[in-house]
């Protein structure tokens, strides 16, 4: 599989374009920022209120705006001129991804500047921030891929943020239900279990396994979303 | 003549039925093939599988010699060029922004741009959004992106329909000029007077299937009846068929200076299409 830096730029530079004179998408941006100032206001809700917005912002950014923008692509019949472009599978989706990365990266740093969140260690929360990223980003791909306008794909994100966003709160349950244990082993669960770790003193090696598991969730979303649009260059 | 496109027993199924059957054809190097039939009879189905975007039933189709499936790949993707009938721009964008990302997806300099928006008559346009655009001038730009890295092989569909005449117009010499410059052409239309004035060679593709295969003036020729139209000065029309009798009523005519016009009875495309078919192109 080959990459053009050029192509990707190309195709970051042209969302970039498109997104900032899209209202219905763009509007959504201010949405973390909103929940950032709100929860902020109540008062210092430590380390799961932080991740819950931070997960809300995962989930409203990363996996809706990339949905948004694959699905864009599609309902417009724009995907398939990219598809029919010398543009490799790993250009397209590497700039379609782009732009989502920076928009998430900037929001989550200013949301989390906003909540006054100072990680003990910063190294081991940005790269765990980082990868947490590309995973939802690969979801939003992989929905944007299986729906066939905007519309649909708005009502169809719903699904992945409010998993993303409240399951976390199902943890408490643990003791009654066991298999609410799962749970432990998704990202945003894992992110939060870092958090707090990072927060206890934790270093790289402490949070090892879970940094590992969350690169494995990372991993599974690029394959899958790279296989699903694989598929979708033949109708 | 070098074979560009290759088509041996072309057969697709949506389900159980049947969009095309036993499709044979070659396309050659530098050829206008024309790919005629009404809505749903299997033009843009054949267009999709020869640019790779579906898959075949059964039967066997290469460009450049090599199998459709294979067209994915970048070297490949650079030869060819496709204007669908569905546009494909970024509406938010300017007809500039649009090309200028096919530009560097193709990597082909900026200059282009002046130079294909100047083929279409556009280059006065080229900061106009897309959504502020009129059907013919979106069809244009769509035409020009294609053209943008000057493909080996192009595939229209339907490339001038809904558009007004004098926009047809631009389309038709655009597609003159990349003739000239030895550009293979595979166009789907259902409009026959476009495809005598352009395509080499017509197949005529009706339910799946090609009926009919050959240039233009041959398939007139052959379904020519030898027949034509006297008009008289009295206003009176004739049909004079190549008999002696009609030779020599029309040699007497002539020698009294009565006939106003003589029309031939040589068919249309479309008249042909009708003949072969039973039934009318839209």
């Amino acid at each position: 599989m080959t990459f053009s830096m050029k192509r990707a730029l190309a195709i970051f530079q042209k969302d970039y374009k498109d997104l900032s004179r899209n209202l219905f998408v763009s509007s959504t941006l201010i949405m973390p920022l909103f929940f950032a100032v709100f929860y902020s206001r109540i008062g210092d809700g430590g380390v799961d209120i932080t991740y819950f917005v931070i997960n809300i912002t995962f989930s409203l950014v990363a996996i809706f705006v990339q949905c948004a923008l694959i699905a864009e692509e599609k309902e417009k019949n724009t995907l398939r001129g990219l598809m029919l472009s010398p543009a490799s599978t790993l250009d397209i989706l590497l700039g379609k991804s782009a732009l989502t990365f920076v928009t998430t990266m900037i929001l989550i740093v200013a949301s989390s500047f906003l909540m006054d969140y100072a990680p003990q260690n910063l190294a081991v929360i940005a790269l765990a921030l980082i990868v947490s990223t590309f995973f939802y980003i690969g979801i939003g791909t992989m929905f944007g891929l299986m729906t066939k306008t905007v519309m649909e794909a708005s009502l169809i994100v719903m699904l992945p943020f409010f998993f993303f966003s409240f399951s976390p709160m199902l943890l408490p349950l643990q003791d009654r239900f066991a298999i609410i244990g799962v749970l432990e082993y998704l990202p945003n669960v894992l992110l939060i279990d870092v958090a707090h770790q990072v927060d206890d003193g934790a270093n790289f090696g402490a949070v090892g396994l879970e940094l590992g598991l969350l690169t494995a969730w990372a991993l599974a979303a690029f394959v899958g979303s790279v296989v699903m649009y694989n598929r979708k260059q033949t109708d | 003549m070098e074979p560009i496109i290759q088509v041996n027993g072309l057969k697709k199924l949506f389900g159980n039925e049947e969009a095309l059957h036993d499709v044979t054809f070659t396309v050659g190097k530098g050829e206008v093939f024309g790919f005629l039939g009404p809505s749903g009879s299997g033009k843009t189905t054949t267009i999709k599988i020869l640019t790779s975007q579906l898959a075949q039933t059964a039967g066997d189709a290469t460009v450049f010699g090599v199998p459709v499936a294979d067209l994915k790949q970048e070297q490949y993707r650079k030869r060819i060029g496709v204007l669908t009938d569905n546009s494909g721009l970024y509406t938010r964008l300017s007809i500039e922004e649009n090309l200028s990302l096919y530009c560097d997806l193709y990597n082909e300099p900026k200059t282009r741009i002046d130079e294909v928006l100047n083929m279409v008559n556009l280059s006065g346009e080229r900061k106009k959004r897309i959504d502020k655009l009129s059907r013919g001038m979106l069809q244009r730009v769509t035409l020009a992106r294609s053209l943008l890295h000057e493909p080996e092989l192009l595939f229209l569909d339907e490339p001038t329909s809904a558009l007004d005449p004098v926009n047809s117009r631009h389309i038709y010499k655009g597609i003159e000029r990349l003739k000239a410059n030895g550009t293979t052409i595979f166009l789907t239309t259902h409009d026959m007077q476009e495809a005598e004035e352009l395509c080499d060679r017509v197949a005529f593709l009706h339910q799946g299937s090609i009926q009919l295969l050959d240039a233009p003036n041959v398939l007139r020729r052959k379904y020519a009846t030898g027949s034509m139209r006297v008009e008289l000065n009295n206003g009176q029309t004739h049909e004079v068929t190549q008999t002696d009798e009609g030779a020599d009523w029309l040699h007497k005519q002539m020698r009294a200076k009565n006939i106003a016009s003589i029309h031939s009875n040589e068919p249309t495309l479309g008249d042909i299409f009708i003949e072969v078919t039973g039934r009318k192109l839209s």
